[in-house]
């Protein structure tokens, strides 16, 4: 009898937040919903056609594509990079883990002002960085550009922790063994370091892969999906949609459609943990 | 050689990742004419602390400042009472439907709260709770991610401390307050700072939930102050450094802490 009453915030708070808005959007996705919320009628898969045949929503999967092709292999290559050189402890390292760790502290609506700064007008910082006159939030793929770039910096620090923590704790002996066996520098990261975190590896570009099709407050804050619709992502039309435009169908359609495919890599990743336990 | 590589590579990254976080520090001294001069600034013409004076004197900012605290608190603090008690209930009790309390809680993890926004702002808004702070904490109070890794703490250490106080006569209640909480401080310190490190840079949801500039959250907040308008855009920065230098200097003491918690990782584009 204790345990139910141990148990029940966490029983309430989880269905009312979580299972039954989830249960509630995805049967609605299959009704015709009145915009105050009255069932209208079953509209079996009418919603989810209307939908796909919206050219705005095409557009944001496109977008949301884009962005993820973009972000997805620059982040892993980054976050490996940063952990594999640093991953030794030496003298210094203090220093690379301070400087590597301290975007957790800067948040998105901190970073995206800052962008905006960065990269405003033609007189720039950015520009003058790189000796370019873009105007870089109000053409279409370099507004696309600072929106991965954006993304980089939110998620290189945990990524970051999650790889250099788990180089470090690998089995001392297998690392030993390969040295007596006199493997280079390269090699001992590529062929012996590498594949013994591919678990770890593995789990983060998949939850980096689930929150890149998901992303919508950091295109909130720095382009509003603009210039021309351009960064216009699944989630953020699904924004505009739901709250601006009190589009029901839309709203409950888009909502499933994301945490089916969101739950999927969440499985993917379940699955890869429970290969490696 | 190799070595000369790596050290360009690590120092390249390095410059990077940090060019943003000081530009920042940079721009937070910057006055008008910095920064619409003819080329772009990387230093202040001149030093000067009105920008952090115009910050701390505005009419909202502070009161942002004391909403994200205040909220940020109460999500950690209670998150934290609500995970032990049901990570205690799953590691020390005997009760039937263990399991599937268990998978439904679990369950939450596949559904990110991102993608239910809508259906829980309008459970927030039926409830009456908008520009509440009960409104602002209560969708993320609960967290199966840090179910889990409590679970795993609890897991860690030996049963028989938990029979020992028993047959004692120390009920659960006191058992979790008097015992346990000092045999797994290390976890339940890592999310509660985990937590409310969350909850302070959170923006979507805040940003939907309130209306009224006195409710809003910093997050929110600084996207709102209006200097940018006033031809005062400095300040701007000045309220970004001051919301976030604390938790670059508590991020660097809590280090080492910082860098083993690996294992839990949560909503990222926050």
């Amino acid at each position: 009898m204790k345990a139910y009453a141990f148990l029940l915030p966490a029983i309430i708070l989880a269905a009312v937040f979580s299972l039954l808005p989830f249960l509630k959007t995805f049967i609605s996705s299959f009704f015709t919903v009145s915009q105050s919320g009255k069932v209208l009628g079953f509209a079996a898969l009418d919603n989810y056609i209307t939908l796909f045949s919206d050219s705005a929503f095409t557009a944001s999967v496109k977008n949301t594509a884009r962005f993820t092709l973009l972000f997805l292999p620059l982040n892993t290559v980054i976050t490996f990079m940063a952990a594999a050189l640093t991953r030794k402890r030496r003298k210094l390292t203090w220093i690379t883990e301070a400087i590597f760790i301290s975007p957790l502290a800067f948040s998105l609506s901190a970073f995206a002002l800052v962008f905006k700064e960065i990269f405003r007008g033609e007189v720039s910082i950015a520009n003058r960085i790189l000796s370019t006159s873009l105007l870089w939030l109000d053409e279409r793929g370099s507004a696309m550009a600072v929106l991965v770039i954006l993304g980089l910096f939110l998620d290189f620090a945990i990524d970051y922790i999650l790889l250099i923590s788990s180089f470090r704790s690998i089995d001392r002996s297998i690392i030993e063994a390969a040295e007596i066996d006199g493997a280079g520098a390269v090699r001992m990261l590529f062929q012996i370091e590498t594949p013994a975190i591919k678990t770890m590896l593995a789990i983060t570009i998949f939850m980096a892969l689930k929150d890149a099709i998901l992303i919508s407050a950091p295109v909130m804050v720095l382009t509003e999906g603009g210039p021309f619709r351009s960064t216009e992502t699944i989630m953020y039309f699904y924004y505009l949609e739901a709250f601006k435009s009190g589009n029901r169908a839309y709203e409950s359609t888009i909502s499933s459609m994301m945490v089916l495919s969101s739950a999927l890599l969440m499985g993917a990743i379940a699955l890869i943990r429970r290969k490696d336990a | 050689m190799l070595k000369i590589f790596r050290t360009a590579i690590i120092v390249a990254l390095a410059a990077f990742i940090l060019f943003p976080m000081l530009y920042t520090f940079s721009l937070s001294f910057f006055q008008g004419l910095d920064f619409t001069d003819s080329y772009a600034h990387f230093l202040p013409s001149s030093f000067s602390l009105r920008n952090y004076i115009l910050a701390s004197s505005d009419r909202y900012f502070p009161r942002y400042a004391l909403n994200s605290l205040i909220t940020a608190f109460l999500t950690a603090s209670i998150r934290l009472v609500i995970t032990t008690l049901s990570a205690f209930a799953f590691t020390h009790l005997e009760f039937r439907g263990r399991k599937a309390i268990f998978i439904l809680l679990t369950a939450t993890l596949f559904i990110p709260s991102d993608a239910i926004l809508f259906e829980n702002y309008t459970t927030i808004a039926k409830a009456g709770m908008l520009d509440t702070y009960q409104g602002i904490i209560l969708p993320s109070l609960f967290s199966a991610s840090s179910l889990l890794f409590m679970i795993g703490g609890f897991s860690s250490y030996d049963r028989d401390v938990y029979d020992a106080a028993r047959l004692d006569g120390a009920g659960d209640i006191r058992y979790m307050s008097s015992i346990l909480i000092h045999l797994t401080t290390a976890v339940s310190a890592t999310i509660f700072i985990q937590t409310f490190i969350a909850s302070f840079g959170s923006y979507l949801w805040p940003l939907l939930v309130t209306n009224r500039p006195r409710m809003r959250t910093v997050q929110v907040g600084i996207t709102m102050l209006g200097f940018a308008v006033d031809g005062e855009t400095g300040a701007q920065f000045a309220s970004i450094i001051m919301i976030t230098l604390p938790f670059v200097i508590l991020l660097q003491i809590l280090r080492r802490r910082v860098m083993n918690a690996i294992d839990i990782k949560e909503d990222n584009f926050r």
